[in-house]
């Protein structure tokens, strides 16, 4: 499931003399839609090696175990195999001797898409089954265990006084760990998910127990902050194991309030001037009539909807309402009594997840909140390009950022994500200070200075990774 | 390697001979930080620097960078020379990158709310720049009058604003950094989200200076705040003061910044500025935001206030301090020395800290003062100080009081900050079986060791034959424990204040 993996591998194809004439792009192409009929023969092999084995975690022993005994250094008979050695388990999983093998994290729920090439015939990691939560006496910090759905979290962070500060902008059934090995869109108003990590728990590539950062309090100034570098391509470093969040108190007073509007330019004036006051909300979401359909299917949906949470003392939230309104000067319509998406019971939620995660999602846009109306406009004559209902799911930032997830009513096969992701990307070029932040994008991305940033991760990803055990690099 | 002769020959041609120094006062100047140290030291290191270097531009810099490769002499690079243990001062001689000339803004993009400004700029200085044009930093060092942009990214430091907006790391977009190989990175897209993929930038926050010289950094702005309004409260004991803190943060008020400075602070003010605050155990707020927010959160203060046995000081003791913020540390005059304690401890735990760290000032017969203040709402930074003077045999031992409260913060769940030339026995500590991680990141960055070695995740010397080149980490933390120990068997308390006193009435 690796970024790092799928870079490297079209770096090192790009190499080969019979590839090296296909331009970096047509291979990516070929390789993301498995084209076989331009692919060699070795490489649709390696595409075509999925995991042999998926190992439901229930606790941490097990993938330590599972680490020594990929790395050699212990009997199959711990894992209950009737095995003799090292050998018979790579004979069992099919994996040649000249083959590297290991483990990877399987997401709960990807918003996106799968990765390229996938573990070779290696371990798969279940977390489902491993979904605890550890709330300490006093202080607002949680130890979440990876396979947690995050719903679970923010309903009992709630009823133990506290508030889950990140919140899924596209709210799909996700557990937490799938924003630490997958591609959730965990974000407050505040920032985004990293900066609420303070530790997470880990199994190294040597099997040992590992704790990257602390758990009770803030990592800063204690050497090179590993933690937050690594934490968007985890499980290629360690794998995680439960993550150690801060949370934030829960507020005496929470509302959240709806305003629509029928007109992209008010709504661009509008976000982009809350972003420029001194306001803090736990998040800001944005939905265009579509989104909100699928959010809310008993409302009829106006052109936009902008959901602001508000939080404070009770005596507060009237004087901040009022600088609320102020600021989103040019609504339509101002509603106190549409439930927000988090709020709700478990099932409900779990419906509207059920609803959304049909769409094709491709990946997120994050744009100067002033052009979201420019990106609502875009996004509407790209769906009629491609004869595909398209709507977005958006949140803002207090840095003025608005980080939106387009998804499109199309079958969710490679080819549509593809072509569809490329249209996106073209069409945030044309939005100045616009960037398409996915996969697919990171991979077509040629910039030198990115390039060399990947080239330092995979050593750094080297060394940490020294057994060659966690999502091992491979080359066609 | 080649001599210094040619090493300064090479220097002057890049730079022209009035950007590198290399007199015996230049050199002694920039041999320590904020923290002086003991002539002993020298025994261990060569804290002096062969050459100050003075670069204008990245271009230069990256040529100082190539010229190690000739000379073999060590690039240390500097900032304000702010820090406390040792992360800006050369352990083996070599070149001494002082950044303060590169101190211009690139960039500044009001629709982005951004800055690119080159790191040897002060916080104040880009502070009032931005706030020139409107906008605002949302987080500041505690000495922003002196610390620059890249070093206080090098220190990962957090300070004012920092509960409310993030810390220094939250502030930071993308680094321009030149590489120890001579070239020049940027470490993100600035486009890009925090935690994006292929994100270097966070191998940056607490490097002090070791993966790399930042040569500059675009930083996210914030819109300023309608209304920014102090107010203090004092109280009956340090314990109360620590859990009012507790309380405000549970109310779900955010204030700019919320700290809490002990009586003995003020005793040392008010020594020095006879208009200073009467001495207590004190609360400052900022409060910030629009007006009517800005008076509920004060309200709520004033409603929490009184539970802790806390009562509301006079709208100018406040407004002093708030002017004051960035002068912390004056009691430094009254001493010739001054340390600092930098930890962070959960939030949870925050009266004990505190507790602690009084009950160490005591027991190490010093005259200290603490200063702690949330970072979020979870951990809190704990930055007592103590007076020290280095004239005397035991000035040096008060660096046993900083090994003492980190241990103290450990045990609390938190760390101490920063790791330099001094703390790096720490490292193993806070970070267990990830502290190898810290060692892959250096090789990877710096195999050949070009700049600022010897510190982070190890301690050389100033020796470079086999067996001493360095000192394993735990025999520091043995000679700081030794420290600790002669503080303790010291006869007689430190008393700094009285003698400062009688000083000034005999002048």
């Amino acid at each position: 499931m690796g970024l790092l993996r799928d870079w490297n591998y079209i770096e090192a194809a790009t190499e080969i003399p019979a590839l090296s004439e296909m331009i970096r792009e047509a291979l990516i192409h070929a390789l993301f839609v498995r084209n076989d009929r331009v692919l060699p023969r070795e490489i649709i092999a390696d595409l075509t090696r999925a995991p042999a084995v998926t190992v439901k975690v229930k606790d941490d022993t097990d993938i330590r175990k599972l680490v020594q005994v990929l790395n050699g250094e212990e009997s199959t008979l711990s894992l209950g195999l009737p095995a003799e050695d090292y050998n018979y388990f790579r004979t069992q999983l099919g994996v040649g001797k000249d083959r590297e093998i290991g483990l990877t994290v399987r997401p709960r729920t990807l918003l996106t898409y799968d990765w390229l090439v996938p573990e070779q015939r290696g371990v798969q990691l279940d977390f489902s089954a491993f979904a605890a939560l550890t709330f300490p006496e006093k202080g607002h910090t949680v130890l979440a265990q990876m396979g947690t759905p995050w719903k679970t979290l923010y309903d009992e962070a709630i009823a133990k006084g506290h508030l889950v500060p990140t919140v899924p902008t596209v709210p799909l059934s996700f557990a937490i760990g799938d924003a630490v090995c997958g591609d959730a869109p965990l974000a407050s108003y505040d920032g985004e998910f990293p900066a609420y990590v303070n530790a997470l728990r880990t199994v190294s590539a040597f099997g040992h127990r590992t704790r990257v950062g602390f758990e009770e309090a803030s990592n800063n100034g204690t050497g090179y902050d590993v933690l937050h570098a690594t934490l968007p391509l985890a499980p290629e470093f360690y794998i995680p194991v439960e993550v150690a969040l801060r949370l934030t108190p829960k507020p005496a007073a929470r509302k959240a309030i709806t305003y629509t509007y029928d007109d992209p330019a008010k709504l661009s004036a509008a976000l982009d001037k809350l972003a420029r006051t001194s306001l803090r909300f736990p998040w800001v979401h944005v939905a265009d009539a579509t989104a909100a359909a699928l959010l809310r299917p008993s409302i009829a949906p106006d052109p936009f909807t902008v959901q602001v949470c508000l939080a404070g003392t009770v005596s507060g939230l009237p004087g901040r309402e009022k600088a609320l309104d102020a600021a989103l000067a040019g609504f339509k319509l101002k509603v106190a009594d549409v439930p927000n998406p988090y709020d709700v019971s478990a099932a409900d939620y779990d419906k509207a997840a059920k609803r959304i995660e049909r769409g094709l999602f491709v990946g997120e846009i994050r744009l100067p909140a002033a052009s979201a109306g420019d990106l609502a406009t875009r996004l509407k004559a790209l769906g009629q390009q491609v004869a595909s209902k398209v709507g977005f799911f958006a949140s803002l930032r207090a840095s003025g950022t608005l980080s939106s997830f387009p998804f499109f009513d199309h079958p969710k096969d490679r080819t549509h994500i593809y072509d569809l992701s490329k249209g996106v990307a073209r069409l945030v070029e044309k939005i100045p200070g616009a960037v398409f932040v996915s996969r697919l994008g990171h991979l077509w991305n040629e910039d030198p200075a990115y390039r060399e940033r990947m080239r330092l991760f995979r050593e750094i990803k080297l060394r940490f990774d020294s057994p060659h055990v966690l999502e091992p690099l491979v080359r066609p | 390697m080649a001599n210094t002769d040619y090493a300064y020959r090479r220097l002057v041609n890049t730079l022209g001979p009035e950007r590198v120094a290399r007199t015996e006062f230049d050199r002694m100047v920039y041999s320590h930080d904020f923290a002086s140290l003991p002539k002993i030291a020298l025994l261990q290191w060569r804290l002096y620097p062969d050459f100050v270097v003075l670069p204008q531009t990245t271009e230069e810099v990256s040529a100082i960078v190539r010229l190690s490769d000739e000379s073999g002499l060590p690039i240390v690079p500097r900032g304000g020379g702010t820090g406390w243990y040792g992360g800006a001062v050369p352990n083996r001689g070599g070149v001494l990158v002082d950044m303060r000339k590169m101190n211009k803004v690139r960039a500044f993009d009001p629709q982005a709310r951004t800055v690119t400004v080159e790191a040897g700029a002060t916080w104040q200085d880009v502070a009032e720049y931005v706030d020139a044009r409107g906008l605002a930093l949302p987080s500041l060092p505690t000495n922003a009058m002196a610390s620059t942009i890249g070093g206080a990214i090098n220190s990962d430091v957090v300070g004012f604003g920092a509960f409310r907006n993030g810390a220094t790391r939250q502030v930071v977009r993308d680094l321009e950094v030149v590489l120890p190989d001579d070239r020049v990175l940027h470490t993100a897209r600035a486009g890009d989200a925090v935690g994006s993929y292929a994100d270097l930038t966070p191998f940056f926050f607490g490097a002090e200076g070791t993966l790399g010289v930042i040569t500059a950094a675009t930083l996210r702005l914030d819109p300023k705040p309608d209304l920014m309004k102090p107010v203090a409260y004092a109280f009956k004991g340090t314990e109360e003061a620590a859990t009012f803190i507790q309380a405000v943060v549970d109310s779900g008020v955010q204030p700019y910044h919320l700290s809490l400075l002990d009586r003995e602070h003020f005793v040392f003010e008010r020594a020095l500025h006879a208009d200073s605050p009467e001495p207590a155990d004190l609360v400052l707020a900022c409060l910030a935001g629009p007006k009517d927010d800005v008076a509920d959160q004060e309200k709520t203060l004033d409603a929490l206030a009184p539970k802790f046995r806390g009562t509301k000081r006079p709208p100018e003791e406040p407004e002093y301090l708030w002017d004051h913020r960035f002068r912390m540390y004056s009691a430094r005059r009254m001493s010739r020395g001054l340390i600092v304690a930098n930890n962070v401890v959960p939030l949870a735990r925050l009266p004990e800290a505190c507790a602690t760290a009084r009950r160490l000032i005591r027991r190490m017969k010093l005259n200290g003062a603490v200063h702690t203040f949330p970072m979020d709402a979870a951990s809190a930074i704990l930055a007592p100080y103590v007076l020290t003077d280095d004239t005397t045999p035991s000035g040096g031992t008060a660096l046993g009081y900083v090994k003492k409260l980190g241990d103290a913060a450990f045990e609390l769940g938190g760390h101490p900050m920063g790791l330099g030339l001094f703390m790096v026995f720490n490292l193993r500590t806070m970070h267990g079986r990830a502290a190898p991680y810290t060692a892959y990141v250096k090789d990877v960055f710096d195999p050949k060791r070009k700049v600022n070695p010897g510190k982070t995740i190890e301690v050389w010397t100033k020796y470079t034959f086999p067996g001493l080149r360095a000192v394993p980490p735990p025999a520091m933390r043995v000679g700081l424990d030794l420290a600790a120990f002669f503080r303790r068997i010291k006869p007689t308390q430190d008393k700094f204040v009285r003698a400062y006193e009688r000083r000034k009435e005999v002048e």
